[in-house]
C-alpha cells in the first residue's frame, strides 16, 4: 500500500504536468480508504485533482466520504470536507449533507469554517442544502464568542452569496455592520464592504449608516487595498448616486482625490490599475468627475503595460466627448504611428521585402516606440472608430480630421501584418485583421454617405487609398479588408472622383490580385460604374478619337473580367458574365457606329451613353437604421415555404444538361484583347490631384501636433487645401504669391522624386515636402493662425450627419442623431423579448471555463427556513425583517398581478373574452395602488386584501386560466375541480402557496421563456392543491 | 471567488495547480500556457494583473456581452518570486489588492514551513504545498489569511518533510540560489492589506 500511495503521488505530479490520470481513478479510491492517515492524505489529493463529476467511482466513494466525515480525528475529517467541493454532485450532496452538517458545531474551529464553504459549495449544486443549513450557519455568525477565522470564513461566503440573492441577506446587515466596524481583520472589511455594495441598492437607509466608518476608514487606514475596497464599495453601492446631497459631494471629491493619488503614487503600477478600475466604474455614472483626470489618465495610456494601457482605453472610451476627441485620438494615433515603424523594423519582416523598403525602414527609425502585439494595435484602431462614430459622429467636429484619421488608420492596419496574411498561415489572426481594416473603410463609407458636406473630400480620401493599395502591393495579392467599402465609395459617387479614368485603371490592376470572393463583387461593381462615368457622356460628339478611346477601354474592361466568369464565387461569377456581355454588346455597337465626321455628326451609340448609365443611376442612396429591414410588412400572401416552381427539381436537372455556351467566340473582343495596350498607368502623386482640388466646405482645423501621426503626404495635402483656401480668401490676397509659388516649385521636383522611387516611398519625400512645409509655414502659420482668429467669432459651418432611415410607426426605435448605432447594434431589441430570453438560454448553455453555475441557488426561497428562526434574531434586526417581508409581500403582489395580466392577456387572444377580463383588472389594481399609497403596509393586510377582494375575481381568473390550459395542453380531469372555483375559505392561502411557487420559479421564467406555458399550469395545479388541502406545502 | 490558484516556474513547469472548478487535463494545460506566455512577456515594473488569456476571454466575452456576470473568472493575478510564478485566476467579486497579498501570504507560509523555501522544495513537497492551500483556500473561497493558523493547520496534518536525502544545498545546481532568490523575494513585503502587522 505504501508503494501505491507513493506510486499514486507520482501520478498526480505527472497529472499536473498534463498527463491524464482518469485511468487510475480506482487505484486512486484504493488509497484513499487506507486506514493510514498519510496514505489517505495522498489518495484524497489523487480525487480533488482527478475526479470529475462523471468520474465512475464517485459512486462508491460516497460511503467512504460518509465514514470519513465521521471519523474523530479532526485532521481526517478534514479530508473529505476539503475534497467535497472539487467531486461534488447533486445526488452525493444529498447523501452527504446529513454527515456535514453536525459538524458546523464541530470544536475545531478549523473543522467549523471548511464546513462552511464546503456547506456552501454543495448549495450551489443542491440548493435545498443552504435551506438546512443556514439557520446554523447564520447561528454561527450571530455568536459573537465564535473564533474570528470561523466568522470570517462565513463572511466570505455570505458575500459570495450576497450578490446572488442580496435581498435573504438585508436582515443580517446590523450584525454584518458591527463586524465591519470593530472586526479589525481587514481581509473580512473587504468582503463586507463588498457586500454592502450590493446589498444598499436593496435598502437605501443603509447608505447612511454605512457613510460614516466608511470614511473613516477611507481617512484612516493604513492598508491601500482596504482604502481602494472602500472607494469601490461607494462607487458600486450607489452612493456617489445622488449629488445633491452635502455629504455625498464631499466623499465623491474625497474619493476621487484619493484615486488620483493612487495614480500618481510613485508609479505603483498596481495601484494605477486598480484606480482606472475604479474610474471604469465612476465614469458610468459621473463622467464629468473622471474627466477632471484626463491629465493623469492620458498619461496610462502611454504606459508600457498592457494591462493598464487597456484599462485606460476603456475608460477613455467612455469619457470621450466633443471636446477632447481630438486630442484623444491624436494621442492614440501617436502611439500607434510609432509602434507600426517599430514593428515593421523587425528583422524577420525583411524577407518578404525588397532592399529598398529594408532602407526605407532605417531611415524611418526616428521615434519608435515599443512594438505593439497585433491584437492590441486591432483594439486600439476599433476603439478610435468607436468613440469617433458615438452618438452617430456626434463628437466629431471635423470631418475632413476624421477622413485623415481614416485614411491613415488604413495605412496603418494593414501595414503591419501584411506578412502574416502573404503566407497564410495564421488563418484566425486573419479574419480579424481583415475585419478591422474593413471597418475602417467601413466608417470612411459612413462618412461619405451621411455627411454630405464632406462626401468629396471622402470619395478623394477613397481615390488616394485605391491608388496607394495598388502601388503597395504589387507583388503579392490584395487583402486589405479596406478595398470593399472604399471600391463602392468610388463606384457611387464616382462622379465626384477627380481623376475617374485613373481610379478605373488602379481598380482594373487590382481585380486580378483579390482573393476574397465579396470584395471582388464589389470592386467588379465599382469599375462598372466607373465604366459608366468615363464612357456614358452622352455631351460630346462621337468622334473617332471617342470611339477608338472607348473602344479600348472597353476591351481593358472585358479583358479583366473574363477570368471571372468562372470564379468559384456565384455572386462574382454572375456579376462578371452580366458585365462582360453586357459590354461585348456595347462595343459591337460601338465599332458599328461609325464615328462622326465633319459633315456628318454621329451620336453616340445608345447602349453607351443611355443604358449602361442609367443602371447605376436612380435614387441616392442614404443610410438604413439596423433592424429597420424586420420593419418591412410582410406582404399579403407570400409563403416562404411554398416552392417557387412545383418542378423545381426537374428544371434544375435540365439546367444541369444544357451547356450555355459562355464563351462564345467574339472577333471584336479577341481583336482588343490582343491589342490591349497598357494605358499610361504612372500614377499622379497626390499632391497633384489636390491642386485642382476645389474648395471644401468645411473648415480645417489647425492641429500642431497632427504631422506625429498623420503620414507626410496627407499632411501635405492638408497644408495645400489650407493654403489653397487661404489663396482664395480675399482677405490673403499679400499672402497669394507665397503658396503658389511654393507650390509651383516644389510640386515638380516632388513629382520626379516620386516618378523615380516609385510612388509608394512617401517617406523619401519628407525632405522634400519639409521644404515645401517650410514655405507655406512661415506664411500660413501666421496667417493660418489669424485667419482662425478671424472665423472664431463666426459661427461654424452646420455639418449635417445624416441620420439611419427607418421606416416610421415602427416598433423599433430608430436611430436618430442622438441614438448611437452601435448602441443600438448592441441593446437586444425590446420588443423581442422571447429571442432575449433565448438568447440568455443559449448564453447558459455556453458557459465560460472555470465558471460556476450558481443558477440554481437563485430559484431557491430561504424564507421558510428564514421566518422559522427569527426568534434568535436581535430585536432591531426582526424589525428589519419585517420590513422586508412587507417589502417581500408587496413585491409578491405585484408579481402575481403580472402574472395574472399575462394569463388575462392570453386568455382574451385565446377566446376573444373582451374587456370584461381587463375590467377587472384595473379596478383590482386601483384598489391595490390605493392601499399602497395609503401607507398601511402591513403584509397581513395586504393578504387580507388578496383574500377578501381578489378572491371573487382570483376565482374567476383561475377559472380562466384553467380554460386556457386546457385549450392549450388538454389537461384532463382538472374541470371538476375548477368548476366548484375551489372552497372560497381556502383560496387566499392557496393564493399564498402559489405565490411563494411563483417567486421560485419567476428566475427560471425570466431565463426560459419557452416554458411558461408549462409553469402555468404547474403554478395552477399547485394553487390548487393548496386549496384542497395545503398539500404541497413543503415541496421542494 | 478564486477559480484557480496556479504556480509554475520561469520555464512555464507547473509545480502547483488547482482548479476550483473542474476541467479537462488538456485544457488546464492551454490554459496554463497561455497565461505563461501573458506572465513571461510582461516588462519590468508593471502591475500584477494579467490581460484575460484568450481562452478564458472568448469565453467571457461570449457570455458577458448584456450584463456583467459575476461568476465569470474575469480577473487574473500573478506575483513573480524569483524563478516562480504566482497566479490567481478569479471572478470579479474578489478584491485585486487583497489577491496579490494572499498570494504573499501563501509564499510567506511555505517559507515558514520550508525554512528558507525554493522551488525544489516545492517539487519534493508538492504534497505540502496542497496541504497549505487546502488550509488558506477551501473549494475557491478564502478560509484564512493567518499565517499562524495556516502553518499550524499543516503541521498537525503531519511533519513537513525536509529536503530528500540527495539534498546539497547550495552545492548541487541552482537549488541555493533558488532558495536565497526566493527569500529575497520575499522582501518585496506585504504591502497592502497586512501592512499594520
Amino acid at each position: 500500500m505504501d508503494v501505491k500511495a507513493t506510486a499514486l503521488l507520482k501520478i498526480i505530479y505527472l497529472e499536473m504536468n498534463g498527463h491524464d490520470m482518469s485511468w487510475a481513478s480506482f487505484h486512486v479510491l484504493e488509497v484513499m480508504s487506507s486506514p493510514k492517515y498519510h496514505q489517505k492524505r495522498v489518495g484524497y489529493l489523487g480525487a480533488v485533482q482527478s475526479f470529475k463529476t462523471d468520474t465512475e467511482v464517485l459512486m462508491l466513494a460516497t460511503n467512504l466520504l460518509k465514514k470519513d466525515l465521521s471519523a474523530s480525528s479532526p485532521i481526517v475529517i478534514s479530508l473529505p470536507i476539503a475534497a467535497l467541493p472539487h467531486i461534488i454532485t447533486p445526488s452525493l450532496a444529498l447523501s452527504v449533507l446529513a454527515d456535514l452538517l453536525p459538524r458546523l458545531s464541530h470544536s475545531h474551529a478549523a473543522i467549523r469554517k471548511k464546513t462552511i464553504v464546503t456547506l456552501y459549495r454543495l448549495a450551489l449544486v443542491y440548493p435545498e442544502t443552504l435551506r438546512a443549513a443556514w439557520p446554523k450557519i447564520k447561528e454561527r455568525l450571530m455568536d459573537k464568542n465564535e473564533d474570528p477565522s470561523v466568522t470570517a470564513a462565513i463572511v466570505n461566503v455570505v458575500c459570495e452569496l450576497g450578490w446572488r440573492r442580496p435581498q435573504d441577506f438585508l436582515p443580517l446587515a446590523p450584525r454584518l455592520f458591527e463586524l465591519l466596524v470593530d472586526g479589525g481583520n481587514n481581509w473580512m472589511a473587504i468582503k463586507l464592504i463588498k457586500l454592502f455594495a450590493t446589498l444598499t441598492p436593496l435598502e437605501p437607509r443603509l447608505v447612511r449608516k454605512l457613510l460614516p466608518p466608511l470614511t473613516d476608514l477611507i481617512r484612516t487606514t493604513p492598508a491601500t487595498s482596504l482604502l481602494y475596497e472602500c472607494i469601490n464599495g461607494i462607487i458600486q453601492g450607489g452612493i456617489l448616486g445622488d449629488s445633491e446631497d452635502d455629504g455625498r459631494e464631499e466623499i465623491a471629491t474625497l474619493c476621487v482625490s484619493k484615486l488620483r493619488g493612487m495614480i500618481t503614487f510613485n508609479g505603483d503600477a498596481n495601484l494605477k490599475y486598480v484606480a482606472l478600475l475604479a474610474f471604469n466604474r465612476i465614469v458610468v455614472t459621473h463622467p464629468y468627475l473622471v474627466a477632471q483626470q484626463e491629465d493623469v489618465i492620458m498619461e496610462c495610456i502611454d504606459s508600457e503595460d498592457i494591462t493598464i494601457r487597456i484599462k485606460a482605453l476603456d475608460l477613455v472610451q467612455g469619457m470621450v466627448s466633443s471636446d477632447n476627441l481630438v486630442s484623444i485620438v491624436s494621442r492614440l494615433m501617436r502611439q500607434l504611428k510609432t509602434s507600426t515603424n517599430s514593428n515593421n523594423e523587425q528583422p524577420d519582416d525583411l524577407s518578404t521585402d525588397s532592399e529598398e523598403m529594408g532602407a526605407e525602414r532605417r531611415s524611418r527609425r526616428k521615434d519608435e516606440g515599443p512594438p505593439l502585439p497585433e491584437d492590441y494595435t486591432i483594439d486600439v484602431i476599433g476603439r478610435i472608430l468607436k468613440m469617433c462614430s458615438q452618438n452617430n459622429y456626434s463628437s466629431v467636429v471635423d470631418f475632413d480630421w476624421y477622413i485623415d484619421v481614416l485614411t491613415q488608420l488604413i495605412r496603418i492596419a494593414p501595414a503591419s501584418r501584411k506578412e502574416v496574411d502573404a503566407d497564410g498561415t495564421t488563418l484566425g489572426a486573419k479574419s480579424t485583421i481583415a475585419d478591422i481594416s474593413e471597418s475602417i473603410g467601413n466608417e470612411l463609407r459612413n462618412v461619405a454617405v451621411k455627411v454630405k458636406a464632406v462626401r468629396v473630400a471622402a470619395v478623394r480620401a477613397a481615390e488616394l487609398i485605391i491608388a496607394k493599395l495598388t502601388m503597395e502591393s504589387t507583388s503579392h495579392q490584395v487583402t486589405s479588408g479596406s478595398l470593399k467599402p472604399v471600391a463602392w465609395i468610388a463606384g457611387e459617387y464616382a462622379h465626384q472622383l477627380s481623376n475617374p479614368s485613373d481610379t478605373l485603371n488602379h481598380l482594373l490592376q487590382l481585380i486580378p490580385r483579390i482573393r476574397p470572393p465579396e470584395i471582388l463583387a464589389t470592386c467588379l461593381q465599382a469599375s462598372m460604374k466607373l465604366f459608366a462615368l468615363i464612357a456614358g457622356n452622352d455631351q460630346t460628339y462621337w468622334t473617332a478619337e471617342r470611339k477608338s478611346m472607348v473602344s479600348l477601354l472597353m476591351a481593358r474592361v472585358i479583358h479583366t473580367y473574363e477570368p471571372l466568369i468562372t470564379h468559384p464565387s456565384l455572386e462574382v461569377q454572375e456579376r462578371a458574365v452580366e458585365f462582360t456581355e453586357l459590354l461585348k454588346l456595347t462595343a459591337e455597337a460601338a465599332s458599328a457606329q461609325a464615328p462622326s465626321t465633319d459633315e456628318l455628326e454621329q451620336d453616340p451609340p445608345l447602349l453607351l451613353t443611355q443604358a449602361i448609365p442609367s443602371l447605376f443611376q436612380g435614387w441616392e442612396l442614404n443610410s438604413v437604421a439596423v433592424g429597420a429591414q424586420l420593419n418591412v410588412p410582410m406582404p399579403e400572401g407570400l409563403d416562404l415555404d411554398e416552392p417557387i416552381h412545383p418542378n423545381l427539381g426537374s428544371l434544375l436537372a435540365q439546367a444541369d444538361s444544357l451547356m450555355l455556351p459562355v464563351q462564345e467566340d467574339d472577333e471584336f473582343a479577341a481583336y482588343y484583347n490582343e491589342k490591349a495596350a497598357p494605358t499610361s498607368i504612372s500614377s499622379e502623386p497626390a499632391i497633384n490631384r489636390i491642386r485642382d482640388a476645389p474648395e471644401t466646405v468645411t473648415n480645417s482645423y489647425q492641429q500642431a501636433t497632427e504631422d506625429s501621426y498623420l503620414d507626410a503626404d496627407i499632411i501635405a495635402r492638408r497644408k495645400a487645401e489650407r493654403a489653397e483656401r487661404n489663396r482664395d480668401d480675399p482677405f490673403y490676397i499679400g499672402d497669394l504669391s507665397s503658396p503658389s509659388r511654393s507650390q509651383g516649385t516644389s510640386t515638380p521636383i516632388h513629382n520626379i522624386l516620386q516618378n523615380e522611387n516609385g510612388p509608394d516611398l512617401d517617406i523619401d519625400s519628407i525632405p522634400i515636402m519639409k521644404l515645401d512645409l517650410g514655405g507655406i509655414g512661415v506664411a500660413s502659420s501666421s496667417s493660418g493662425q489669424s485667419h482662425q482668429q478671424y472665423k472664431a467669432p463666426k459661427a461654424r459651418p452646420q455639418i449635417v450627419v445624416a441620420a439611419d432611415e427607418t421606416l416610421v410607426g415602427s416598433s423599433r426605435p430608430s436611430t436618430p442623431r442622438t441614438g448611437s448605432q452601435h448602441d443600438s447594434d448592441a441593446a437586444a431589441d425590446p420588443s423581442s423579448a422571447s429571442a432575449s430570453a433565448k438568447s440568455r438560454a443559449a448564453k447558459k448553455l455556453k458557459q465560460s471555463l472555470l465558471q460556476v453555475d450558481s443558477s440554481h441557488l437563485r430559484n431557491l426561497s430561504l424564507e421558510a427556513s428564514e421566518s422559522g428562526d427569527a426568534g434568535g434574531a436581535l430585536p432591531h434586526e426582526k424589525l428589519a425583517e419585517t420590513d422586508e417581508e412587507m417589502a417581500k409581500a408587496m413585491k409578491e403582489v405585484q408579481r402575481l398581478r403580472l402574472e395574472m395580466q399575462r394569463a388575462n392577456e392570453r386568455i382574451q387572444v385565446a377566446q376573444g373574452v373582451p374587456s370584461e377580463g381587463v375590467v377587472v383588472k384595473s379596478k383590482k389594481k386601483k384598489k391595490k395602488d390605493g392601499e399602497e399609497k395609503e401607507g398601511g403596509k402591513k403584509k397581513k393586510k395586504v393578504k387580507a386584501v388578496e383574500g377578501e377582494e381578489g378572491k371573487g375575481e382570483e376565482e374567476k381568473k383561475v377559472k380562466k386560466k384553467k380554460k386556457k390550459v386546457e385549450g392549450e395542453t388538454a389537461e384532463e380531469g382538472e374541470e371538476g375541480v375548477v368548476a366548484e372555483g375551489g372552497p372560497v375559505g381556502g383560496e387566499a392561502e392557496a393564493e399564498v402557496m402559489a405565490v411563494k411557487k411563483k417567486k421560485k420559479k419567476e428566475g427560471e421564467e425570466g431565463k426560459v421563456k419557452k416554458k411558461k406555458p408549462k409553469r402555468i399550469i404547474q403554478l395552477d395545479d399547485g394553487g390548487e392543491a393548496g386549496g384542497e388541502g395545503g398539500v404541497e406545502a413543503g415541496e421542494p | 471567488m478564486i477559480n484557480a490558484f496556479l504556480v509554475f516556474n520561469g520555464q512555464g513547469q507547473p509545480r502547483l495547480t488547482k482548479f476550483y472548478t473542474q476541467l479537462d487535463t488538456s485544457i488546464q494545460q492551454r490554459l496554463i500556457s497561455e497565461i505563461f506566455t501573458l506572465v513571461a512577456n510582461r516588462p519590468k515594473g508593471s502591475c500584477n494583473f494579467l490581460p484575460l488569456p484568450p481562452l478564458l476571454a472568448a469565453s467571457s466575452t461570449s457570455s458577458t456581452s448584456s450584463e456583467p456576470h459575476n461568476d465569470v473568472p474575469s480577473l487574473v493575478t500573478y506575483r513573480n518570486y524569483a524563478t516562480l510564478y504566482f497566479i490567481i485566476i478569479s471572478t470579479s467579486t474578489e478584491s485585486p489588492l487583497a489577491l496579490i497579498d494572499l498570494i504573499q501570504v501563501y509564499v510567506e507560509s511555505l517559507d515558514r514551513l520550508f525554512e528558507n523555501v525554493c522551488e525544489l522544495d516545492l517539487i519534493f513537497n508538492f504534497e505540502t504545498l496542497h496541504a497549505t492551500l487546502g488550509e488558506m483556500i477551501v473549494g475557491g473561497v478564502v478560509i484564512e489569511t493567518n499565517m499562524e493558523r495556516i502553518v499550524q493547520g499543516v503541521r498537525a496534518q503531519g511533519t513537513v518533510a525536509k529536503r530528500p536525502v540527495n539534498e546539497s544545498r547550495g552545492g548541487g545546481g541552482g537549488g541555493g540560489g533558488l532558495g536565497s532568490g526566493l527569500g529575497a523575494g520575499l522582501g518585496m513585503g506585504g504591502n497592502f492589506v497586512w501592512s499594520g502587522r
